[in-house]
């Protein structure tokens, strides 16, 4: 492709640019993680020091006193169990939808529309449904109950489905029908060919809704704040349980952070590269 | 064989792509859907294949339903229009993936695909995505891909429209000559008429949803049952002319648009209601020449040339109408010269209404 020679000026602004917004997004966690190994004396100083001797002191009150691995560890579990489910019953309702128009665009519009009211107003019968459900057989052999993992993953599902279903869709409709059809001429019963063609092609998308799912939930709080107590508390929750009534700890709250950042961090810089490819690649080409 | 019976399919609430058709393939015959775009082939040929459901009607193989019969059991192999190949795979497991499918061993899907790639002359491209081929490579594994198989039936979607002319020129052979081996059903569409009249044991030709004539090619080419199929099959296309039936002492005589009379022998007389007809010709039946003679008695003016290499073809005014005529290579003509032409009564096709009513005798039926 040929492109246009453009003015030094220009490309000089447009780094600038880049530049600001680089900044603007990156400063504050750069300060989480600087604040993490701040001793409590440098801190709240005014003006802020960038220069200081570090200490791992934050980390091992978060990590040793307050327990802090373990709400990682939940999050985790509760995150990619939840992203499974949302992945699985988002891929098979988008690929009725977008192959059957199933409902006839009807149940696909009632699912965006559970997306409407915010996430506050169904957190009290949610809380209610799961108290009582906790108290069932059931509810205690499934682990759905208040401070229980099933709660979250069920509420996590619930809240997440419609977008992944609505991202879905479009990657199934780009797939031509052709490809099936010739699939299924080809001597593939119906599922085969959802396995080795359907899938394979949809692939980038799904990864594209799994990375976004797991995001989510992993930076969920309200339903985590409501919905556990202590044992089954996830990371957001983790970081506001230092908000004491005797103070707010800041060092430690900006380790717990970083701890609670790092995993997601690391994760969607591994799959940037897919993410990218999911999010522009929408046509399939064949 | 395989029988359509009074088969209709809808899309929507309107649109209406196949309007009760009736059409017989006969076993290991090479049956052409021969139309314009949009005239039904495509929908007919998905009909058969099992993907689309017709929306009345009954599709039957040897007198049994096959409505019920799902795509992958009707043992019929398709290559589609639009190649429908499968972008994460490379050609060469695109070409394998109808014999993966049959659990054909390894070593003998090796052989056969490299042998269909060698025919196909793409065996540089075995490795390559189909996302980097060109639209005349995909064209060509998508047909690979059809007929690599043993299959009772192969549908193939306009196979080698989007080839360049030389390629098409050769799969065109290649085709009749699989055909041959073969020795399977083969239904294949096409908008181009030499494609059908060169490829076909019968052609059948539709527009709009509706069959127009089914028959072989001499008898499309020569019977035109219609104006359409008359001037849809031959190239260039066959020239119309209208005219009126005149009477004078007892000498019929066809009065044309421009005014001329054009006398016909008395056993001419067409079965016409009315007077009033339309008369067609084919290029190729036409003579002009620079001087009036006692054939060559209609004064018309050049239009336009045209050069098709083996032949020229021009377009002659005669008053308000045009007529395509042949005339070889070397002969020069220039628009706006003055020439006469010669039109044989005996080799007019005359239609009423749209429909034939009489046609000029076949050249030798053999």
């Amino acid at each position: 492709m040929l492109q246009r020679p453009v003015h030094p000026a220009f490309s000089t602004l447009r780094y600038a640019l880049i530049l600001l917004v680089v900044l603007f997004a990156a400063f504050p966690i750069f300060w989480m993680i600087l604040t993490s190994f701040k001793p409590p004396g440098d801190i709240m100083v005014s003006p802020p020091r960038l220069f200081f001797s570090p200490t791992l002191d934050n980390y091992v009150h978060a990590i040793v006193d307050k327990d802090f691995l373990r709400y990682v560890t939940n999050t985790l579990i509760v995150s990619v169990i939840s992203t499974v489910f949302v992945v699985v019953l988002g891929s098979l309702a988008a690929y009725s939808f977008a192959r059957y128009n199933t409902g006839d665009g009807h149940i696909l519009f009632f699912i965006l529309s559970t997306k409407m009211f915010p996430a506050i107003a169904v957190v009290l019968p949610y809380f209610l449904i799961f108290r009582d459900i906790g108290r069932t057989g059931i509810g205690q052999f499934l682990q759905i109950g208040l401070d229980k993992p099933g709660a979250l993953i069920i509420s996590y599902t619930m809240f997440n489905l419609p977008f992944a279903i609505w991202l879905l869709v479009s990657f199934f409709q780009d797939i031509p029908r052709e490809l099936e059809d010739s699939a299924r001429l080809d001597g593939l019963s119906r599922l085969k060919v959802l396995r080795k063609v359907v899938l394979p092609l949809a692939a980038p998308g799904i990864a594209v809704t799994a990375i976004f799912t797991l995001i989510f939930c992993w930076n969920e709080f309200l339903f985590a704040y409501i919905l556990t107590r202590k044992t089954w508390s996830t990371v957001t929750v983790g970081v506001e349980s230092f908000f004491t009534l005797q103070g707010i700890l800041w060092g430690p709250v900006a380790a717990a952070a970083t701890l609670a950042v790092l995993p997601m961090l690391l994760f969607v810089l591994a799959m940037q590269r897919w993410m990218v490819r999911g999010l522009t690649f929408g046509a399939v080409r064949g | 064989m395989i029988e359509l019976r009074n088969v209709t399919r809808r899309f929507g609430l309107t649109t209406l792509a196949i309007k009760g058709l009736d059409l017989t393939v006969q076993d290991r015959e090479f049956l052409v859907l021969y139309g314009p775009a949009g005239a039904g082939k495509s929908t007919t040929l998905k009909m058969i294949a099992g993907i689309v459901r017709p929306t009345s009607g009954d599709i039957l193989r040897d007198g049994q339903s096959l409505l019920g019969v799902p795509p992958e059991r009707r043992d019929m192999a398709m290559c589609f229009e639009n190649y429908a190949l499968y972008s994460h795979l490379s050609v060469f497991e695109n070409l394998a993936f109808p014999l993966r499918a049959k659990g054909v061993a390894d070593s003998e899907i090796q052989a056969k695909v490299t042998r269909i790639a060698e025919t196909l002359g793409i065996p540089h491209l075995l490795e390559r995505r189909p996302g980097f081929l060109s639209g005349g490579q995909r064209q060509r594994v998508a047909l690979g891909r059809a007929i690599i198989r043993p299959a009772s039936t192969y549908l193939l979607d306009e196979p080698i429209g989007h080839l360049d002319a030389k390629l098409r020129h050769r799969m065109r052979a290649e085709l009749k000559a699989m055909a041959r081996d073969l020795a399977s059903t083969i239904v294949l569409t096409t908008t181009s008429s030499r494609e059908a009249l060169a490829l076909g044991d019968r052609i059948a030709v539709l527009d709009q949803g509706v069959l127009q004539q089914l028959g072989t090619p001499e008898e499309i080419y020569h019977r035109p049952v219609n104006e359409f199929v008359a001037s849809f099959v031959g190239e260039p296309p066959m020239s119309f002319l209208d005219a009126t039936v005149e009477q004078e002492g007892g000498q019929p005589a066809l009065r044309l648009r421009s005014g001329h009379r054009l006398p016909v022998g008395p056993g001419w007389a067409a079965p016409l209601r009315g007077s009033a007809c339309r008369l067609g010709v084919r290029a190729a039946e036409l003579s002009i020449a620079d001087q009036a003679d006692d054939r060559h008695a209609v004064p018309v003016t050049v239009d336009q040339v045209e050069l098709l290499g083996h032949v020229r073809v021009v377009r002659l005014g005669l008053g308000q109408e045009l007529i395509a005529v042949v005339v070889p290579p070397e002969r020069h003509l220039v628009p706006g010269q003055p020439l006469w032409l010669a039109i044989d009564p005996a080799r007019l096709h005359v239609f009423q209404d749209g429909r034939a009513v009489s046609h000029p005798a076949m050249p030798t039926v053999h």
